[in-house]
């Protein structure tokens, strides 16, 4: 297990390399202006910060509000035994039904449990690969079919709530497995 | 959906809440106004002229059970400060003192602006030169889950302004190298490689028709995490597919699929929120990530594929009896 987090370490640190190094270069590379199509790029930052703010106190001050009145401790104690059975921790419950619903949101639930249990703790690592490893499926599924007027969508709702269960078992399995 | 979870989430704080206190106060958890019996010792000896004295605190634990009924163990010794005032004596317990429940509670949602927790001092008696024996009347505490669930949704209205805010940073970074990619012409480069990956799952699919090129840069651009390119991408590419499509208002096999592997989202770079959450921690969960995203990707062709074989989904197929005459040429 060491090797295999040494490992991971590697990989992560190559991933945001290439990303951070290897992106300019690559752009460089085609003659694009690099500095200042990331100037424009990261201009949207602040944007894209200030317009997710309504999400993240929407989710952020309800779940804050469930979690102080003792609802959440009852959900966790009612869920734990059916959880347990499977080897999943309860307290991942709140992502997994918020997820495929809405992304911002489910970014503040992961804050949510940073604040909680701390950036190293298990649980944390969990929402957090859930939340990396799955799309927003309903909004997906909105937007798309929205857009060329398919109201009879079938089976895409359930294929993409498969998917999203199944991410996020594999999610809770995989981190046990490494970090466990 | 979401605003019943949402709304959800709120109405039933409110009824926890209400619940949780009036039980409190038909259970008179917290023994408001009456006396807790302590012992005060007096390292310095009693003085009475002095207007502040510090004090050793003991409560006798099977007096603390019976009084509030409850398992909790308070520490044999508090420090403290014991402070004479006109409106008669207070204690104030030190404000790094670990209280057990109730008394936490009773400290947290005390009104006055004081760090410690306080009471007003009773039925004082001396015992011996150094130590007297008292009850302590703390603030009382009513409405504690409703207090606490109106705190909860300010605090974290705050935390949330706090958050966006120290995002910019790392949004606005990673914006501006995946624009640089995408300007640079990344998908492009990368689409004959997941071209044959992606081929077989669109059987529908003429060759040669401009769906195909779509669906493939719009999931080359999905890997990288290039979320404004593509969705474009993907809604060009539905598009096309409902040119494709013999119904106006049905979904395509094609069309479900391109969903699911939309939903599924396999990508080699997190999402830029969760970079900028997480931090350099985001490090260690990019193999976890990318494992998992693989996987639930093959679950979501799976999925895909099987449903559409499920006997209500087929006969629902627009494209499997294109009725006589209507057929596109």
């Amino acid at each position: 297990m060491d090797y295999l987090r040494a490992f991971m370490d590697i990989f992560g640190t190559a991933v945001l390399l290439l990303i951070i190094v290897g992106f300019p270069l690559y752009g460089l590379a085609k003659r694009v202006p690099v500095y200042e199509v990331f100037v424009d790029g990261a201009k949207e930052g602040f944007g894209v910060a200030i317009r997710i703010i309504p999400y993240l106190i929407a989710i952020l001050f309800s779940i804050g509000m469930f979690r102080a009145s003792g609802a959440m401790d009852f959900l966790i104690a009612g869920v734990r035994p059916v959880f347990n059975f499977f080897g999943i921790p309860p307290e991942v419950l709140p992502m997994a039904i918020i997820r495929p619903l809405t992304g911002s949101g489910s970014a503040a639930i992961v804050a949510d449990m940073i604040s909680k249990y701390g950036e190293d703790n298990i649980l944390v690592k969990m929402v957090a690969t859930m939340f990396g490893s799955t799309e927003t499926t309903f909004y997906v599924i909105a937007v798309y079919f929205g857009a060329i007027n398919i109201r009879r969508t079938r089976h895409a709702v359930p294929a993409g709530l498969i998917a999203d269960a199944a991410a996020f078992i594999f999610a809770v399995y995989v981190i046990k497995l490494i970090f466990g | 959906m979401l605003n019943y979870i949402w709304a959800g989430l709120i109405v039933i704080s409110l009824v926890f809440a209400l619940v949780s206190d009036i039980r409190d106060s038909a259970r008179d958890t917290y023994r408001n106004g009456q006396p807790l019996p302590v012992m005060l010792a007096f390292p310095s000896g009693i003085d009475s002229t002095v207007r502040t004295s510090d004090v050793v605190i003991r409560i006798d634990t099977a007096a603390y059970h019976r009084f509030y009924r409850t398992g909790a163990t308070p520490d044999t010794a508090y420090t403290g400060t014991l402070v004479r005032t006109q409106r008669g004596t207070q204690i104030r317990f030190a404000a790094d003192a670990d209280l057990p429940e109730p008394l936490a509670t009773i400290w947290k949602t005390s009104q006055s602006n004081n760090e410690e927790l306080q009471g007003r001092l009773v039925n004082a008696a001396p015992v011996d030169s150094n130590s007297i024996q008292a009850g302590v009347v703390f603030e009382p505490a009513r409405y504690v889950k409703l207090h606490a669930i109106t705190a909860a949704a300010f605090d974290l209205t705050d935390a949330a302004v706090t958050l966006a805010l120290q995002l910019i940073g790392v949004i606005a970074l990673f914006l501006g190298l995946l624009r640089i990619a995408e300007a640079a012409g990344i998908v492009n480069a990368l689409v004959h490689i997941t071209q044959p990956i992606f081929r077989p799952l669109f059987p529908e699919i003429p060759e040669g028709h401009p769906a195909m090129g779509m669906i493939v840069l719009n999931l080359t651009a999905n890997m990288l995490g290039l979320g404004n390119a593509a969705t474009p991408l993907g809604l060009k590419a539905m598009e096309e597919l409902q040119k494709l499509n013999l119904s106006e208002d049905t979904a395509t096999n094609s069309m479900v699929m391109l969903l699911a592997l939309n939903t599924a989202s396999v990508q080699f770079v997190p999402p830029t929120l969760l970079v900028a959450i997480m931090g350099l921690q985001v490090n260690e969960l990019m193999l976890p990530i990318l494992i998992c995203t693989f996987l639930s990707g093959v679950v979501a062709v799976i999925a895909a594929k099987l449903l559409g074989k499920l006997p209500g989904y087929r006969s629902t197929d627009p494209m499997r009896q294109p009725p006589a005459g209507d057929v596109a040429p």
